[in-house]
C-alpha cells in the first residue's frame, strides 16, 4: 500500500516537473531561439548572471521574475471573479491530462509491477480529450470578462474553431480505436511494438488529420485567428497581464507536449524502438540481472518517449514559423468541408479493410 | 527586380491541397535551421562556414557607417584649437527647422583670425531634421555631418547642444571634409 502509494507520487511528481516545471519555461526559450536560428538572426541572448548567458536560457527565469512582479491589471467594468478564473480554467486542464498519458510501459522491479502512467484508465483516450475540451471554457469566459470588444471576438472565434475541429479530432481518433481495439492509452502504446503495426501506417491520413485539427486546438499558427495580433490585439488575453496571461501562455505550451505526447503514442510507436523490441534490449543488458536490466530499460524507454515527444514539438514550432495565418472563412472551409468529409471516409476505408483481414 | 507573377495558371487537385507547397516550405525553413545550427561543425574542420549570421551585438559591435551618412551635425575645431565658424548665420538661414541658434560676437584678437567669431552656437537635436543643409551652405568649412546617430536623451531640454558640446577636431572629420568638397564643390568658392 505504502509502496504503491510512493511510486505513484514519484510519477506524479516527475510528470507534473517535468511538464510545469522543466517544459513550460524551456519552451518559450525554444520557441524564440529556434524561430531565431530559422531566420538566419541570432535570438534571445542577453539576460545573463555574472556575465554568464548560456545561450540565453536565462530569459525563461527573467521572463518568470517579469510575470509575478507585474502589474496584475483588472479592466473597469470586467467581472473581477470570472477575469481571475478563466486562466486557472484554462491551465488545469493542459497538466491534468497527463494523468493518462503513459511514459513507459510495464516493468518488473523487485517483485513490484511498475506501471508507467499516474491512472491507467479505461477510458483513457476518451478522458484526454473531455478534459482537454474544458479549457475551451476557459478562453470563452476570458473574453467575456474583460470587457473589450476584442477579447470577446476572439473567444467567439475560439469557441466555433473549437467546435469545428474537436468534431475531426474525435472522428479521426475513431479510426486509431478501430484499429487497436481499445481506449486504454497503456494498450495502444503497447500494441506498436512491431514498426509496422505503428499509428503512422496503420493511419497515414487520420496522422495527418489529426496533426491538423491538435494545431487548430491549440490556436497556434496556422490557426491563430482567435488570437491574431493584427486583427484582434491579441484575442480573448488581451486584457490580462502578469501572471495570469502566464498561465494562458504556459497552458500553450503544456498543450503543444500534450499533443506531441498524445501523437507519439497514437501514431508513433509510444515507446519503443524501431526494429528493435524489449526482449532484444534485456537480451543485451543480461549481465545486470534481471532487475537492473529493467531498470535500464525503463529509462531506455522514457527517453526514448520523450525524444519523440521533442521531436513533436520541435515539428509543431516548424510549422509555425513557417506558414502564415489561415483567414477565418477558411479555417471554417477546412475544417468542415475537407477535414470532416475526409475522416468520415477515413474510418468508412478503415472499416472495409478491417473486415476484409477478418 | 521587378517580376511578374502569373495568376492564371491551373493548379492540380494535388496542388490544391496545399500539401506541396507547405511541405516545401517546411523543407526551407528546417533547411535553415540545421546549416544554422550544425554550421559551426565545418568551420571547426576548417572549412568556410556555410552562412555567415548578420545580427550586430549592437550596443557592443556598431555597423560600419558610410562616409555619406548623415549623422549629427556638428562644428569643426581647426589645428589651432579655434572654431572654423565666422557666425556668418548661412547655415541658420538655410536650416528647414530653425534648429541653429547662432549669438555672433565681434573678434577682440584672439578668438579667431576673422572679423565674427560664434559667441553662442547651439543646435537643437529634437528639432534637427538632419537634412544636411547646414553643411551645404557653410562657406568656412565650419560645420559637418558627423557619424554619430546616439544622441537619445531622457530630457527635451538636455537635447540643446551648446559650443563645447558641438565641437569636433577636423582630424575626426577629414573623410567627411573630403567627401563635402567632392558633393558640393566648395573647392571652387
Amino acid at each position: 500500500m505504502i509502496l504503491e502509494l510512493t511510486i505513484t507520487l514519484v510519477k506524479i511528481f516527475f510528470i507534473i516537473g517535468l511538464t510545469v516545471g522543466f517544459f513550460a519555461p524551456v519552451l518559450t526559450w525554444v520557441e524564440r531561439k529556434q524561430s531565431a536560428i530559422m531566420q538566419d538572426r541570432v535570438g534571445a541572448n542577453r539576460a545573463d548572471i555574472m556575465g554568464f548567458t548560456a545561450l540565453g536560457l536565462f530569459h525563461a527565469i527573467a521572463d518568470a521574475i517579469k510575470m509575478f512582479t507585474k502589474e496584475d491589471f483588472v479592466p473597469q467594468g470586467a467581472n473581477r471573479f470570472l477575469h481571475t478564473l478563466s486562466p486557472i480554467i484554462a491551465v488545469i486542464p493542459a497538466i491534468l491530462t497527463f494523468a493518462v498519458v503513459p511514459f513507459g510501459g510495464q516493468y518488473e522491479l523487485w517483485g513490484t509491477n511498475v506501471n508507467l502512467v499516474i491512472s491507467d484508465l479505461d477510458v483513457g483516450l476518451l478522458f484526454v480529450f473531455a478534459i482537454a475540451s474544458i479549457a475551451t471554457y476557459g478562453y470563452v469566459i476570458a473574453g467575456w470578462a474583460s470587457n473589450n470588444n476584442w477579447s470577446l471576438l476572439g473567444s467567439m472565434r475560439t469557441a466555433s474553431q473549437m467546435i469545428s475541429y474537436e468534431v475531426t479530432m474525435g472522428l479521426t481518433i475513431i479510426g486509431v480505436l478501430m484499429v487497436y481495439g481499445s481506449m486504454k492509452l497503456t494498450e495502444i502504446g503497447a500494441a506498436q511494438e512491431d514498426f509496422l503495426s505503428w499509428g503512422f501506417f496503420m493511419q497515414p491520413l487520420g496522422l495527418f488529420m489529426f496533426l491538423a485539427a491538435s494545431i487548430a486546438e491549440n490556436k497556434r499558427i496556422p490557426f491563430d485567428a482567435p488570437e491574431a495580433e493584427s486583427e484582434l490585439v491579441a484575442g480573448y488575453f488581451t486584457e490580462y497581464s502578469g501572471l495570469k496571461f502566464g498561465m494562458f501562455f504556459m497552458a500553450e505550451f503544456i498543450e503543444m507536449v500534450t499533443i506531441g505526447a498524445i501523437v507519439t503514442i497514437l501514431f508513433f510507436g509510444a515507446w519503443h524502438i524501431p526494429f528493435l523490441s524489449a526482449a532484444t534490449i534485456l537480451s543485451w543488458l543480461d549481465f545486470l540481472g534481471a532487475n537492473g536490466a529493467n531498470l535500464v530499460l525503463m529509462l531506455i524507454h522514457i527517453a526514448v518517449f520523450f525524444a519523440k515527444v521533442i521531436f513533436f514539438i520541435w515539428f509543431q514550432m516548424t510549422i509555425r514559423w513557417t506558414l502564415p495565418r489561415f483567414r477565418y472563412d477558411q479555417i471554417m472551409k477546412l475544417g468542415w468541408k475537407i477535414l470532416l468529409p475526409l475522416s468520415l471516409a477515413n474510418i468508412l476505408v478503415t472499416g472495409l479493410v478491417i473486415l476484409a483481414i477478418q | 527586380m521587378a517580376y511578374f507573377v502569373d495568376r492564371t495558371v491551373k493548379m492540380t487537385w494535388w496542388e490544391r491541397s496545399y500539401l506541396p507547397a507547405i511541405i516545401k516550405g517546411m523543407y526551407i525553413t528546417s533547411r535553415h535551421f540545421f546549416i544554422n545550427l550544425f554550421g559551426f561543425v565545418p568551420f571547426f574542420l576548417g572549412q568556410k562556414k556555410e552562412r555567415e549570421i548578420f545580427t550586430l551585438y549592437y550596443p557592443e559591435e556598431m555597423a560600419p557607417i558610410p562616409v555619406a551618412y548623415r549623422g549629427r551635425p556638428v562644428l569643426a575645431i581647426n589645428e589651432n584649437n579655434l572654431p572654423n565658424c565666422v557666425a556668418c548665420g548661412l547655415c541658420e538661414a538655410a536650416c528647414p527647422a530653425y534648429c541653429i541658434d547662432i549669438i555672433p560676437g565681434e573678434n577682440s584678437g584672439k578668438q579667431n583670425e576673422v572679423e565674427r567669431w560664434p559667441k553662442e552656437f547651439t543646435i537643437d537635436y529634437a528639432v534637427c531634421i538632419f537634412c544636411g543643409n547646414c553643411e551645404e551652405a557653410c562657406p568656412e568649412e565650419a560645420i559637418f555631418m558627423s557619424d554619430d546617430y546616439e544622441i537619445p536623451m531622457l530630457d527635451r531640454k538636455e537635447m540643446k547642444f551648446n559650443l563645447e558640446q558641438l565641437s569636433v577636431p577636423i582630424e575626426k572629420l577629414k573623410d567627411r571634409v573630403e567627401f563635402t568638397r567632392k558633393m558640393y564643390g566648395k573647392w571652387n568658392y
